[in-house]
């Protein structure tokens, strides 16, 4: 397997702050924020991260296939949850201690619990809407009620540690910065 | 007394009022927390205290009593939630004779005295056993064991654990010995 060669690319308007791990060809979009001690690996192929994304500490992103892993907008991970998906879509919410396989895509909406296990051995498409609960992982498909309240939290909580996450730490720049 | 557990000195930072922190441990915002003495902080540990309310002058974000102990590779930040339309953290406050077991998650708002909080644990008091879940605006009442995922009442704990869990949160600030070297 040939060496990983690092390649960061990170918006101007993105807060990465300095201790991060990142390992590989990675693109972060405007406005994502990364916590400290998190990771993002592309092992294999590049990680492309859309606009509004929160990464909370010790969430792990990994890329272990050829192709581009791209994460949509506004996307929460939660604190120590592990993601292998080749793509996820909008407004997902990837709770605390989870844990999804990379044979999972992800769609738009759809909501991972705490500390759930998420690894079919085939591959499949988690469906809009779709919400994914409890010890033995049960699915059922959200309403969508209170998408839009979701959603303004969501906006409002990247924008408060934009603005909150550079006065106590040191931001990482990208390599074209 | 039972045996000491020990920990290299080179490690820990000990404070005057015998808080003992790990400098294998992130802590993010420090001026922004307040241990209450004889706390002890394990590395891998992330304190988060720079999550902080917005607002003029100086604000607490995490204040630790008496006698905790933060175990290995936890996390500790504070709740977040909008009100009146305005997004902000809010502070956390726990207690004295806390003990926060290895690779826990606490994002509460409140802990009270004499909790016991078990590995793996994800929290947003009484006991909590080992690899449970609590969802968040869950109050725990005082006496009570919680256990599962989601966490659940599973039983009433004795009158005395006011008492056992005093004397054994000490007698682990005692054990916890550095060794020379």
């Amino acid at each position: 397997m040939p060496p990983i060669r690092d390649k960061f690319t990170i918006h101007s308007r993105a807060v990465v702050c300095q201790d991060v791990e990142l390992k590989g060809d990675i693109t972060i979009g405007p406005g994502t924020v990364v916590h400290p001690k998190a990771t993002i690996f592309a092992i294999a192929g590049p990680i492309v991260i859309g606009s509004g994304c929160i990464i909370e500490e010790a969430a792990i992103i990994v890329n272990r296939r050829k192709e581009v892993m791209r994460v949509g907008d506004n996307n929460l991970f939660e604190i120590g949850c592990r993601v292998e998906c080749p793509s996820v879509g909008n407004f997902n919410t990837i709770s605390t201690r989870a844990r999804v396989h990379h044979t999972v895509r992800i769609s738009n909406y759809c909501v991972i619990g705490a500390a759930c296990l998420v690894v079919p051995t085939d591959d499949e498409t988690l469906d809009d809407y779709t919400s994914i609960f409890g010890p033995a992982a049960e699915r059922r498909i959200w309403s969508g009620r209170g998408r839009i309240q979701e959603a303004d939290l969501r906006l409002k909580h990247a924008e408060y540690l934009r603005e909150m996450l550079p006065k106590f730490n040191r931001l990482r720049r990208g390599d074209g910065a | 007394m039972d045996v000491p557990v020990y920990y290299s000195k080179a490690e820990f930072i000990e404070t005057d009022t015998g808080n003992k922190v790990s400098r294998r441990a992130t802590i993010a915002g420090p001026q922004n927390i307040i241990l209450g003495g004889k706390t002890i902080i394990s590395s891998g540990a992330i304190i988060r205290g720079d999550l902080r309310r917005t607002g003029p002058g100086h604000a607490v974000v995490i204040s630790l009593g008496r006698y905790c102990l933060v175990g290995e590779g936890c996390v500790m930040r504070p709740p977040y939630k909008t009100y009146r339309g305005n997004f902000n953290y809010y502070p956390m406050k726990i207690g004295d004779y806390v003990h926060v077991g290895a690779n826990t998650v606490v994002e509460a708002a409140t802990i009270g005295n004499h909790v016991v909080i078990g590995k793996n644990c994800v929290i947003t008091c009484a006991q909590v056993a080992d690899n449970t879940v609590i969802p968040p605006n869950t109050v725990i009442p005082a006496l009570a064991l919680f256990s599962g995922s989601p966490g659940r009442f599973i039983e009433d704990l004795p009158e005395s654990t006011q008492e056992m869990v005093e004397s054994q949160t000490k007698q682990y600030y005692s054990r916890f010995q550095p060794l020379e070297r």
